[in-house]
């Protein structure tokens, strides 16, 4: 009986579907009813719903316990965290939260804005910070545990040794007060401790167990269903693999957004992207170069376009005594003036972007004056006399050598990424031309990056990007802490190592001076040699270009925002 | 009966369990190590944490005793948490088998109702016109690859005349039980799911006729003076189905498995698109249970194609 009401079901699907798709005029789905009165639409008005494009579902909506990318962006919408960063110049401003500091600069004193609520009505308290480093301490599965490392206390209280994390004082008398101690000054705490969302103690408190480090939160159902929220936006529902729901937060301590609806979509790559931002089905998402023209010729959609705060670069492994020629600073600068990127950004951004010279994004207040960087102008014939200062001479083959040695590389990409495949290909040719060898080679990103961080002795080189915070500490990628090992993975892929380098990167992270004028100095000093150092040929920085239904009003675009969600309370739909 | 079918599940069991041997195998020696890609880019890491989180997972211990701790506890119904979504892998698995099984189930639907009455008319009309349309149809459905099919439509149906949607199961914003919203959405993934079998049976069914109408008790039908219409559907149709029966056999399993990359094309929420996303993650639980399932799928699917041949054939007796 079963089988029969289903062959029901799919024949009247199929004949409802040939009438709908028959019927005249037939409004692509998902989007309102166009020409409706557009007198008295110029002023903001609250509805409507705005549906963004995304290449991957999210894969949990808990911050303490996610990683990736997708993830946060969803679940930053839900929870608001302390501070907020400016879009305009990237400094930390308060937002949830306001902040004092010790002279010493180790103890951080928070109130927390009084009217700031969860949805449910429950004030958002020192207790939620509290339930945030704890149960982020105690999880099993986070990346992130090692964030609160420095906050007194923590790491006993995470391995189970403590009940209670000694630095995180929390006031009896004004529950919004609450003080963190830090061990040693940690410059970047503004956004990597404090820049991590308050978590609802209310709902997740009971997840963690001071006395009983077993119990964790990482298989609580609120981590894919949050039932309160702090940010614009509440939870609705999941469609997994398909859409998450989001509703307006009424009762969002900076006034309830506009729209009534923000929903993720998941769409299979970049093409149906463009397809669905044609057709209405989503209304926002990021989009290619290669799709830019095609629809800036769409009357109803708006594109806005920015610098990106990261970068694609190609990394010269220093470490390597396969390719020991990358060690000599030599040979990296002749392959940085070798390779044509103005006519890479060109040919393969279609003009999107920029050639980028330093770590730091032109964006940063960390990154160096240009006119104190070599611009690396490209130049085939200092390249080679670069090479042969090295000592090589060219070969019959029309490759460089040295004692019976070619010159030559092997880049691997990640596969999947056009403007990286391209690239490689550009740089493999031009290369050729300076008697380099290269040999390309693309691979799953599943299969590059553990390479990577694990210092794999196949890594010669590799062509992959940075996505840059809002703070420029660059501990991570730089420090010779951080060199990629066998035994001891790091960001230091290319096993970059320079004393002056880590001093000054210690700097930047431990001070004592964490003012801006004085981590400004420290990072622009940095930029400064890694630029006459070529530890990277830094490559460009690719364009965010954002397009949206052309209706969305009051989109503010920044370089620290790459989602361009930046105020997106203030977002109103004009003409529902 | 029973016994036949009891019988056949017992030997199902090496079966399956020859199959997971392998996939455990390949699925944790190709490239690439889960814990380093799920931490990828995370600040301040410390190496301790990598080997928490991979003693966590049991990621610490030998292949062969990772194997025995999966199967010890994959026969109790447990399959692991996946690490991408932190929830059972098989919850996670049936929680969208019914969205494949819509999807197969309605393409299966296609290719039986198009496939088959394409062969009949083609065999019927030898010679035809209309024969060598059919027949160029069956090899283009064969020869195409379906993902190219189904992005060709994509831009053709829902780009350039916006009649159907692009992808998905459901309109924004739509009710969940909202059924013409569905069909609409369904229905292009199914057709192009269908579209290698429509072509397959077509083929199949043409080859299959025509031998049947050059047989003795076709002529002698049409001797004892039975309408065409009688000849075709009573005699004809029914034998030339039979061998039918052994190309269904692996159907269920073989539209399940081109669910894997359909799903990935229209952004179809089912097991294929959940597998195929676990397989890049390298999310091993989730990657074995939809192995699991899908050779589980395939045993029962060839189980049922041998008693549905007893119910088509009377002359072939279970045993």
């Amino acid at each position: 009986m079963k089988s029969l009401s289903w062959r029901a079901f799919t024949i009247i699907g199929a004949l409802a579907l040939l009438a709908s798709a028959c019927a005249p005029g037939a409004a692509p789905s998902g989007s309102a009813a166009p020409g409706a009165t557009q007198a008295a639409a110029d002023q903001p008005q609250p509805g409507g719903r705005v549906i963004n494009g995304s290449f991957s579902d999210i894969q949990r909506l808990n911050p303490a316990t996610s990683n990736d990318a997708t993830s946060s962006a969803v679940s930053g919408r839900i929870y608001d965290s302390l501070i907020q960063i400016d879009p305009k110049t990237g400094e930390v401003k308060p937002w949830l939260g306001a902040w004092t500091v010790s002279s010493d600069g180790l103890t951080f004193s928070w109130t927390i804005d009084s009217k700031a609520t969860w949805s449910d009505g429950t004030p958002i308290t020192g207790k939620d910070f509290l339930a945030r480093v704890k149960m982020q301490g105690r999880s099993k599965v986070t990346p992130n545990k090692s964030t609160y490392n420095d906050v007194e206390g923590y790491q006993d209280y995470a391995s189970g040794k403590a009940t209670d994390i000694s630095g995180v004082k929390l006031d009896s008398a004004d529950p919004k007060k609450f003080t963190v101690k830090f061990t040693r000054v940690f410059c970047p705490a503004l956004t990597n401790v404090f820049g991590n969302a308050p978590m609802p103690d209310h709902v997740f408190g009971k997840y963690t167990v001071d006395s009983d480090p077993t119990k964790t939160v990482d298989e609580a159902p609120e981590n894919n269903a949050p039932p309160v929220a702090s940010g614009p936006f509440k939870f609705k529902e999941w469609r997994k693999g398909d859409q998450v729901i989001l509703t307006r937060n009424d009762k969002y301590f900076k006034g309830a957004p506009l729209i009534e609806e923000w929903i993720q979509k998941v769409v299979a790559d970049s093409t149906v992207l463009a397809a669905q931002l044609k057709t209405g089905e989503i209304s926002t998402g990021l989009i290619q170069p290669s799709d830019f023209d095609n629809l800036k010729a769409e009357e109803r959609i708006k594109i806005y376009e920015w610098p990106d705060n990261g970068y694609t670069y190609i990394g010269w492994r220093a470490n390597n005594p396969n390719v020991a020629y990358l060690g000599d600073k030599k040979i990296r600068q002749a392959l940085w003036y070798g390779i044509d990127i103005d006519a890479v950004v060109k040919s393969v951004l279609l003009g999107h972007g920029v050639k980028q010279l330093q770590h730091s994004s032109s964006v940063s207040w960390a990154s160096a004056p240009a006119d104190q960087l070599n611009p690396y102008k490209y130049d085939k014939a200092k390249a080679e006399d670069l090479i042969k200062s090295a000592g090589y001479t060219k070969g019959t083959d029309g490759f460089y050598a040295k004692d019976g040695k070619t010159l030559a590389v092997t880049i691997p990409t990640n596969q999947g990424n056009k403007t990286r495949e391209t690239f490689l290909q550009v740089a493999t040719e031009q290369y050729k031309q300076i008697g380099v060898k290269i040999t390309p080679k693309v691979e799953a990103f599943e299969a590059l990056v553990p390479k990577l961080t694990g210092g794999s002795p196949e890594i010669e080189s590799v062509i992959i990007g940075w996505q840059l915070a809002a703070d420029p500490d660059a501990f991570t990628i730089w420090h010779s802490s951080n060199v990629a090992s066998p035994t001891k993975a790091g960001n230091n892929f290319v096993g970059y190592s320079n004393p002056e380098v880590d001093k000054l990167l210690d700097a930047g992270r431990n001070g004592p001076d964490c003012s801006q004028a004085a981590r400004q100095k420290v990072y622009q000093q940095m930029n400064k040699i890694l630029n006459d150092e070529a530890p990277y040929m830094f490559g460009f920085a690719v364009n965010r270009i954002f397009a949206t239904d052309g209706r969305i009003q009051n989109v503010t675009t920044s370089p620290f925002y790459p989602n361009g969600d930046y105020g997106i309370e203030k977002w109103w739909i004009k003409g529902k | 009966m029973r016994a036949y079918i009891l019988k056949r599940l017992l030997y199902a069991i090496p079966t399956l369990l020859g199959i997971s041997v392998i996939v455990f195998a390949v699925t944790h020696l190709s490239p690439g190590d889960p814990v380093r890609l799920y931490t990828f880019g995370a600040l301040n890491i410390t190496e301790q944490d990598i080997e928490d989180l991979r003693h966590h997972y049991g990621l610490d211990k030998s292949l062969p005793l990772q194997y025995v701790d999966w199967m010890s506890l994959a026969i109790r119904g447990d399959f692991g948490t996946s690490l991408q979504y932190h929830q059972p892998a098989l919850g996670l698995l049936l929680e969208r088998l019914p969205n494949t099984l819509q999807l197969a189930a309605l393409a299966l639907l296609l290719q039986l109702g198009i496939g088959v009455p394409f062969g009949m008319i083609a065999a019927l009309n030898r010679g035809k016109p209309i024969d060598s349309v059919i027949r160029v149809f069956g090899v283009i459905g064969h020869a195409i690859p379906t993902f190219w099919i189904g992005l060709l439509l994509i831009v053709l149906l829902s780009v350039t005349l916006r009649v159907l949607p692009s992808g998905g199961m459901l309109t924004v914003g739509k009710d969940f039980w909202d059924i013409p919203d569905r069909a609409r959405h369904i229905l292009l993934p199914a057709f192009v799911l269908a579209l290698a079998g429509i072509a397959n049976y077509s083929r199949y069914l043409r080859t299959e006729t025509l031998d049947v109408i050059g047989q003795d008790y076709i002529r002698t039908a049409y001797a004892k003076g039975l309408s065409e219409r009688l000849v075709v559907y009573r005699h004809a149709l029914r034998n030339a189905l039979i061998p039918m029966v052994t190309a269904l056999g692996p159907i269920l399993a073989v539209v399940v498995s081109g669910a894997l990359i359909i799903e990935q094309v229209f952004t179809w929420p089912g097991v294929g698109q959940l597998t195929y996303l676990a397989a890049r993650n390298k999310d091993y639980p989730v990657i074995m249970a939809g192995v699991m399932v899908g050779s589980a799928l395939l045993v029962i699917s060839y189980l049922i194609r041998d008693i549905a041949y007893a119910v088509v054939d009377p002359r072939i007796k279970v045993k």
